[in-house]
């Protein structure tokens, strides 16, 4: 049984509530779009660490019992038993035969011929592949097993999700911008740091953003001129070197606030979209931690954002894009609603949330979604998990906690459970959602859930 | 410039970055499992290096390696030193 969240999507994403999907979480689609464009001065991207890979497995969340997603490594089998014991109906886990730690899951698959016979068989049942986010990579898997693409071709998706797009968007929306500038060469980024200067010097900071950053990633806060000329000199001496000046970047000042937000736009085949949910984000120094919902706002600050889900859904639409949206905005400490800080035309972290939300929060309650760090010195049992956070939930009525992904907290872990555990500790993420009758419950349960986590860490090494 | 200068002058720039003071670090400490670093700070963390021993630093000429532990970061330093000498 489909949640009413998922068959909303299908229908919008495939014409049809009943179509069958193929589940590819590839979260490293951003890393992709951004070859052929030049970002902030960085190291060579590594292979995707094997932490961030295993954040696959939240689709398994998402997907019905019709659906089929497809991830490098198997469910956890107590954890599936888990998962199927609170209520939800599990998509068919296909695992791709020829499996590397350091390729994409979608690599995998591509070099996995009874996997692809599978999806072809699935393709020719009318199955259609729905990626996190469509690249190139996938765009071939489809087109090698005769599945249908949900989204349009990676060439649109590309486009409109750089950051660069996304505020000339809001620009020729009208829609309120952070104050800021888009740059694409050397001169340009000169030219804007000039002007700033005055700006730095006052101890007002900006932020630089690669125009395809991951969350989190590719980006610098500029605190004062020196560190604004020190990247200046950086981006001119890799210019010197390359004999390529462009650099694809936004510059904001940053603005003080109250809340970060997150809402979802589905834009349908034909056009039609919907504002699916408004989420308050939770992020530290940049980087995404989880999600509160509903988000506290007026019911003026939520117009406001239903109205620029308009504007972005009919501009995307416009640019050939159809499918889930997510956009971050902010809300500053004086409550002005900024409603377009980033687009994401993709699926994300609170797309994955939608099914489970519906099963787990019911009306008038408040919910969390955020991981939890761990650091472990050996692998642990899914087991333990369970036993240790069945002690947190008090009262069980109004109260829930469910662990959303649990691959993450082993995928850094050298060697498998079992095999006498890794040389070095390594660190580990749960990802759940916790479910409350209002803000200080959820506050308690939030401390519980984090206190409970620590006993399964072993004691870290202070450095203070 | 020694090598325990060296090391010292990471220890500072990575107070100044993540907006902690840390006690002695050791060459095996690791800078993203233990001082929790992260991909966003490494542009930050090469500006203080650049103040604070003198060197200009290219992102693009390190590997993600030189990153591991303060002591792979502390060789990177000595070889870059080495070469704008």
């Amino acid at each position: 049984m489909s949640t009413r969240y998922l068959r909303r999507l299908k229908r919008a994403l495939t014409g049809s509530a009943d179509t069958p999907l193929v589940l590819l979480c590839n979260f490293e689609a951003e890393a992709q779009w951004a070859r052929g464009h030049v970002g902030l001065p960085a190291p060579p991207a590594g292979a995707t660490r094997p932490l961030v890979a295993a954040m696959e497995e939240l689709g398994a969340l998402l997907a019905g019992a019709d659906d089929t997603i497809v991830l490098s490594r198997p469910l956890d089998p107590a954890y599936r038993d888990y998962l199927t014991h609170q209520g939800l109906a599990l998509p068919t886990v296909l695992v791709p035969e020829n499996c590397r730690p350091e390729r994409s899951t979608t690599a995998n698959a591509m070099d996995s011929p009874l996997l692809l016979d599978r999806l072809r068989r699935l393709g020719a049942a009318g199955a259609h592949l729905l990626p996190m986010g469509t690249t190139v990579d996938e765009e071939k898997l489809a087109r090698r097993c005769g599945l249908a693409l949900a989204t349009p071709a990676a060439t649109v998706v590309e486009r409109v999700n750089s950051k660069i797009y996304g505020r000339r968007l809001a620009e020729a929306a009208g829609l309120r911008p952070v104050p800021g500038t888009c740059c694409e060469t050397r001169q340009e980024l000169t030219e804007v740091l000039t002007r700033y200067r005055h700006r730095l010097e006052s101890g007002e900071p900006l932020v630089v953003k690669d125009a395809y950053g991951v969350s989190g990633k590719g980006l610098l806060v500029l605190e004062n001129p020196t560190r604004a000329a020190q990247l200046l000199r950086m981006v001119d001496r890799r210019a010197a070197r390359t004999g390529d000046d462009r650099i694809h970047v936004v510059v904001e000042e940053w603005l003080p606030k109250r809340c970060d937000l997150n809402y979802q736009i589905t834009i349908a085949r034909d056009g039609r979209s919907g504002l699916d949910f408004v989420k308050q984000a939770l992020t530290a120094q940049g980087v995404h931690q989880g999600h509160l919902m509903p988000a506290e706002l007026s019911a003026e600050q939520y117009r406001q954002i239903e109205y620029a889900a308009g504007e972005v859904a009919t501009r995307l639409y416009a640019d050939g894009y159809h499918g889930v949206v997510g956009v971050d905005a902010i809300v500053g400490v004086d409550e002005t609603v900024y409603p377009v800080l980033e687009i994401n035309a993709r699926l994300n972290m609170s797309t994955y949330q939608g099914g489970v939300t519906e099963l787990c929060q019911p009306p008038g309650t408040v919910a969390q979604a955020r991981h939890y760090p761990l650091r472990l010195a050996a692998p642990l049992e899914f087991d333990a998990v369970r036993r240790a956070l069945a002690t947190v939930a008090g009262d069980r009525a109004t109260e829930r906690v469910l662990v959303t992904c649990f691959a993450t907290v082993n995928a850094d872990a050298l060697l498998p459970v079992g095999a006498g555990g890794p040389p070095e500790s390594f660190d580990g993420r749960l990802y759940a959602l916790l479910v409350a009758v209002d803000r200080d419950r959820l506050r308690d349960l939030d401390r519980a859930v984090r206190a409970t986590v620590t006993t399964l860490s072993v004691p870290e090494e202070s450095h203070d | 410039m020694e090598r325990h200068e060296i090391v010292e002058k990471i220890q500072a720039a990575l107070a100044e970055v993540l907006m902690r003071d840390f006690g002695p670090l050791s060459e095996g400490t690791r800078l993203f499992e233990d001082m929790h670093l992260d991909s966003t700070a490494i542009l930050e963390l090469l500006m203080a290096l650049e103040d604070n021993i003198g060197i200009e630093v290219d992102p693009e000429n390190l590997n993600m390696d030189d990153f591991r532990t303060v002591g792979t970061l502390t060789d990177f330093l000595e070889r870059a030193r080495k070469v704008s000498s």
